[in-house]
């Protein structure tokens, strides 16, 4: 049978099916066969392509990987490449979806905290990779006017990240990774709800616990709440200090605005 | 701040020297020990983001001459290149300003994904067409020359018309990008599909010839009557390598090499063992080019 000859476009598009959804019906027919034939050649690209990518996952969530084991680990992975492949070249960022795959992951329903310490893999990855910035500097906030600083809404540094887990998702990561069996067994798994800020420090990246009101402060003031109206949310607590420790360890890159003041 | 006009400068340009590839493991070493490489070559793709990678890659570039080896602008796909790639790759560039920049013939985007791996294309006018669109964007964009790669490969298409060494030898005719030569891969793709690894090295434009790559490779058994050579990076070059690396000294004269290591990276030593063997050929090719040039 006659191949027509395809467009550069459509052979990759079926390389891609190849590698991803391993379906070669659109790529075998063009391959150059011999003693080594086209499915065999298309293997070594498809192995490299999922192997590859399950070693970007391992680093990127080493403690989901000890908890559920290296085999469930990359069965897991291998459906999650093909219904996610990369986006990106750069495979740090790669992954970010994992954690609400696992969440519907039928065989690791029985885990309930996994997504929970998934996301917080995921924000430690994050807190490793993030562009560097600039802290705001505090004298630009000096600067304005008193209404003006009323309406003053934070954007976080890109390394920091906000997290709200039903489970003690920080307590179970940390004993995983350090293979601390007796810790990890003394955790109830029911001990939630945890808020908490992982970020990336000059010594290295840190999970921290915050006060649920803290947390709930420090999330308004960056998803647009503003500052007057987030302070006087806040009455129940000092939100004044814990402004001023984000401003000290440089957590806000920049503020804006809000149009619309308190 | 803008440097749309100004062309961009390149702090150090690289030795006709043997320098090693840079992994995670030795950033630390090379900062503490200050090994006698004579230059550095790292991942693109590794140092995009911030925290503390791009901060020993910058501490290492006061020290010693950097290349920066990419993986992912995939040249050859159709679908044109990530802009967003692009620029972050140009960031780097302009805050580095590397000796050499290079990337590889092949493709890694399709349909929006990227395979995470250097895939092949099918050499035809074209691909080429593509290619050297691709190629001089990348170019313009980086406003320097690029180098291009010969990668290994494991399958050919039926439809090509063009030999790789032609193809590359053409990019770099129409973009005016030099080729960085990958002597194991020559070996490789040459092994997998009955090609003459010689006459390929004839076959590249010398002046065009500005980096060549060595490594391992292992030769993995598919049964009791087959095997297939897998480019891995994953041990010390295998002495039909080094046969062909002389070979290239000998037509290309004296030219930075580097010794890439990817998988099970060995200590700092043995990858300096294997520029240092690298060295000692540069050194043979240098005085024959003296006494040819003397005669």
């Amino acid at each position: 049978m006659q191949t027509a000859t395809p467009s550069l476009l459509e052979l990759q598009c079926a390389l891609r099916a190849s590698l991803v959804a391993h379906d070669d019906r659109g790529i075998s027919a063009h391959v150059v066969g011999g003693e080594i034939g086209a499915g065999e050649r298309l293997d070594i690209y498809r192995n490299t392509f999922a192997s590859v990518l399950t070693t970007a996952l391992r680093l990127s969530y080493p403690a989901v990987h000890r908890l559920v084991g290296a085999e469930f680990f990359e069965r897991a992975v291998r459906v999650f490449i093909e219904t996610s492949p990369p986006r990106s070249a750069c495979l740090d960022d790669y992954g970010h979806e994992f954690p609400d795959f696992l969440s519907g992951f039928e065989p690791a329903s029985s885990l309930a905290y996994l997504p929970d310490v998934a996301r917080l893999e995921w924000s430690v990855n994050r807190a490793l990779h993030a562009r560097d910035a600039e802290p705001l500097d505090a004298q630009r906030l000096v600067a304005l006017e008193e209404a003006e600083r009323g309406r003053v809404t934070f954007a976080l540094h890109p390394s920091a990240s906000l997290l709200r887990m039903d489970h003690p998702a920080d307590l179970i990561w940390r004993a995983v990774l350090d293979e601390d069996d007796a810790t990890l067994s003394a955790i109830d798994p029911c001990a939630g709800p945890v808020w908490l800020l992982t970020e990336r420090l000059p010594t290295g990246v840190e999970v921290r616990r915050m006060s649920e009101s803290a947390w709930r402060f420090t999330s308004a003031l960056c998803e647009g709440r503003p500052l007057a109206a987030a302070l006087d949310d806040a009455r129940d607590f000092d939100a004044s200090v814990v402004l001023a420790d984000h401003l000290a360890a440089g957590r806000f890159i920049d503020f804006s605005l809000n149009e619309t003041s308190a | 701040m803008d440097s749309h006009a100004a062309p961009l400068r390149t702090r150090d340009s690289i030795p006709a020297r043997a320098g090693v590839g840079l992994r995670f493991r030795h950033h630390q070493e090379v900062l503490e020990a200050r090994p006698a490489a004579a230059w550095f070559e790292v991942h693109t793709e590794n140092y995009l983001g911030g925290g503390s990678a791009p901060a020993y890659l910058d501490a290492i570039c006061r020290d010693y001459p950097v290349s920066l080896h990419g993986t992912g602008l995939s040249l050859g796909s159709a679908e044109g290149l990530d802009p967003a790639h692009l620029a972050r790759v140009r960031e780097l560039v302009k805050r580095i300003e590397p000796g050499l920049v290079s990337e590889h013939l092949s493709f890694s985007v399709a349909g929006g994904n990227y395979l995470a791996d250097l895939l092949p294309l099918p050499l035809t006018e074209e691909a080429l067409k593509i290619v050297c669109r691709n190629v001089a964007q990348v170019q313009d964009h980086l406003k320097r020359r690029i180098l291009v790669e010969n990668p290994s490969t494991y399958l050919q298409f039926r439809h090509s018309t063009i030999p790789e060494w032609e193809f590359l030898a053409l990019v770099a005719r129409r973009t005016g990008c030099g080729i960085l030569c990958d002597v194991n891969n020559i070996y490789v793709s040459a092994c997998n599909h009955g090609w003459r690894a010689s006459a390929y090295l004839a076959a590249l434009p010398t002046e065009a010839v500005a980096e060549i790559h060595l490594a391992g490779h292992t030769v993995r058994r598919i049964d009791e009557a087959r095997t297939i050579c897998v480019d891995d990076h994953g041990s010390r070059v295998e002495p039909e390598v080094w046969a062909l690396y002389a070979e290239a000294l000998a037509r290309f004269g004296p030219v930075p090499t580097l010794i890439e290591w990817d998988t099970n990276v060995p200590p700092m030593a043995v990858l300096l063992e294997e520029a240092g063997h690298a060295a000692a050929l540069i050194d043979e090719a240098e005085s024959a080019n003296g006494h040819a040039l003397a005669a």
